[in-house]
């Protein structure tokens, strides 16, 4: 679905990532794993098209997307969310989370002016899918229409989850979905992830340094550690491959 | 109390064009974060421009003799016998030049479109992603190549452009004293408003509009929702220029051609700043507020205290609300 081939990426002398390769299978969830450093936001920055890798190319549905746009990546279905909360916080909820569907309504202003039905007809669809789809699924009804301000952090994620949720996503990016989240926010927001894997088969990636997070929803992981790729496989097998355990915890004699 | 609406009217007048300007600072800076300090220059190319296809070109040899003065029989016969300051002359006299003043509105919108766009795409376009601050200092740079430029291009002496509506003067009674104003000047402030309220429907109601209000509070977020940044750039920066070419045409109406119109870019910038930077409403109080505080102290302390007065008060207001009347808390200062 998502494949990712030798991907080399550098700053000046910094190579954030060297020779990447791995394939994040359709309706599966695969986890990105590393220490602090490793290169996991850059590989994630090159996969949505904010940086331009200097070998290496991108295949969305066997697709090359390499030289292609953020924006135009996200007209084929690849959505993202941010490590640090990007919402718009001049906004509420609900607009937020609208604005996920904003590619996709296709009426101009003139056709608008034109036709004033279809352009009314296409927005009430959008905003009941959006209801059904986003809003009931991750129980932010109650909150929907508050300003993103008022919200406590855990709920702000989930507001971030559903903005993305509205694009109709394919692909789903998180990077680091339960950063700085107790142990309750945690796990509502793994139920969550794997609840859209279930309903709508979407293939997710994510960067997270939650390890028991990681283990119990990916089906496939793949390590990181100073931009090379160390491992790849099953948690299982991730976890018991001597690499990893050396990255994670110093050399062990 | 009757002086008091004249000079009122006069200063809410001034205001007008005042926000007319603003309007495409802050939408640049809105959909760009850049503070565009060169936006007077382009008022000032949008005030050439005009001049350029309202008198130049008419001017031509080759040019049709209508477009110069457009005289039908029907009209030089009803000419004939009236008086100099007769309302119906003013409006005879603004038909014959109606044709080169739309010349010359159509000419200077299209031109200052392009110059607009041509700023974004070579000088704008391939810094984005870097500090803001370096495209603010490019824009600083623009002002001395856009000054520049016009002086080579333009090297006529300033010469009388048309208005572009009737200047015929309009007089009536208001609390006992009789208020006299011009009609030219009252078609303006209407232009003014309505081009102003339009943009401001425009940003908030369409889907073009929410792209920009998107960009505007986070570029990267926007650029992964599908919204096209570098499109919401060169729609920003088109504004810009038509809305300033419009207010280069009224501009030089009022005050005559030369480079220094280009200095009005400033005073409004204080304007845009005292209002906050990204508020619509917000420069739209603070624009009527200056233009409204000059008139009066014209009045009562005479012309030289008008061009300090307001900005004191811009200074004071910037005292007490570091953001502007209305603008957001994060926005940067400069």
């Amino acid at each position: 679905m998502l494949k990712i081939e030798n991907l080399h990426l550098s700053f000046g002398g910094i190579k954030a990532l060297q020779g990447v390769n791995f394939e994040a299978r359709k309706g599966e969830i695969t986890g990105v794993i590393g220490p602090n450093g490793a290169g996991k936001t850059s590989l994630f920055n090159a996969i949505s098209g904010f940086y331009t890798p200097d070998q290496g190319r991108v295949y969305f549905e066997g697709r090359d997307i390499t030289d292609l746009s953020p924006d135009k990546r996200a007209a084929l279905g690849l959505a993202r969310t941010f490590q640090n909360i990007a919402l718009f916080r001049g906004m509420t909820v609900l607009d937020n989370i609208k604005l996920g569907g904003h590619s996709r309504l296709k009426t101009n202003v003139w056709q608008a002016l034109r036709y004033f039905g279809a352009a009314q007809k296409e927005e009430l669809e959008l905003r009941r899918e959006i209801e059904e789809r986003v809003i009931d699924f991750l129980e932010i009804d109650h909150i929907r229409k508050y300003p993103i301000t008022m919200l406590p952090y855990g709920l702000q994620k989930r507001v971030e989850l559903g903005r993305a949720l509205a694009m109709r996503p394919k692909v789903l990016l998180l990077d680091e979905p339960v950063a700085g989240m107790n142990r309750e926010e945690t796990a509502d927001m793994a139920r969550f992830i794997l609840d859209v894997q279930e309903q709508f088969g979407t293939t997710i990636l994510l960067v997270e340094h939650d390890m028991h997070m990681v283990m119990d929803i990916c089906s496939h992981i793949v390590v990181l550690n100073f931009g090379q790729q160390i491992a790849s496989g099953t948690p299982v097998e991730v976890s018991k491959n001597p690499d990893v355990i050396e990255a994670y915890l110093g050399a062990t004699a | 109390m009757g002086q008091f609406a004249q000079f009122a009217i006069n200063g809410l007048m001034s205001g007008a064009i005042y926000a007319l300007i603003a309007v495409g600072i802050v939408s640049v800076y809105k959909a760009t974060k850049v503070v565009n300090f060169a936006h007077g220059y382009l008022i000032m190319f949008g005030a050439y421009f005009y001049y350029t296809f309202a008198v130049i070109v008419p001017g031509q040899p080759w040019a049709p003799e209508w477009l110069a003065s457009w005289q039908p029989d029907w009209m030089v016969e009803m000419k004939g016998d009236l008086g100099m300051f007769s309302p119906l002359g003013a409006v005879l006299d603004w038909l014959a030049n109606l044709p080169r003043i739309l010349l010359g509105l159509l000419g200077a919108v299209l031109a200052n479109a392009v110059v607009g766009r041509i700023i974004e795409r070579t000088l704008m376009r391939p810094l984005m992603g870097q500090s803001v601050f370096a495209m603010i200092m490019v824009t600083v740079g623009l002002i001395s190549i856009m000054s520049g430029g016009a002086q080579l291009i333009w090297t006529a002496d300033a010469d009388f452009v048309p208005h572009i509506a009737p200047n015929t003067p309009i007089r009536f009674e208001l609390f006992g004293t009789m208020i006299f104003l011009f009609g030219a000047d009252l078609v303006n402030m209407v232009i003014a408003l309505l081009l102003f309220g339009g943009i401001v429907a425009f940003v908030r109601f369409t889907k073009g509009g929410i792209a920009i209000r998107a960009t505007a509070e986070d570029q990267s977020t926007a650029y992964s929702m599908g919204i096209s940044v570098p499109q919401v750039f060169r729609r920003a920066w088109v504004l810009a220029s038509v809305t300033g070419a419009i207010a280069g045409a009224i501009l030089a109406t009022r005050n005559g051609i030369s480079p220094s119109l280009g200095l009005f870019g400033f005073s409004v910038l204080a304007i845009v700043l005292m209002g906050g930077l990204d508020s619509y409403v917000g420069v739209f109080i603070a624009a009527m507020t200056v233009g409204v505080l000059e008139a009066m102290t014209q009045w009562q302390l005479g012309g030289n205290w008008a061009e300090i007065v307001p900005y004191v008060a811009v200074l004071v207001v910037l005292i007490w609300r570091p953001h502007g009347l209305m603008g957001q808390k994060e926005v940067e200062r400069i």
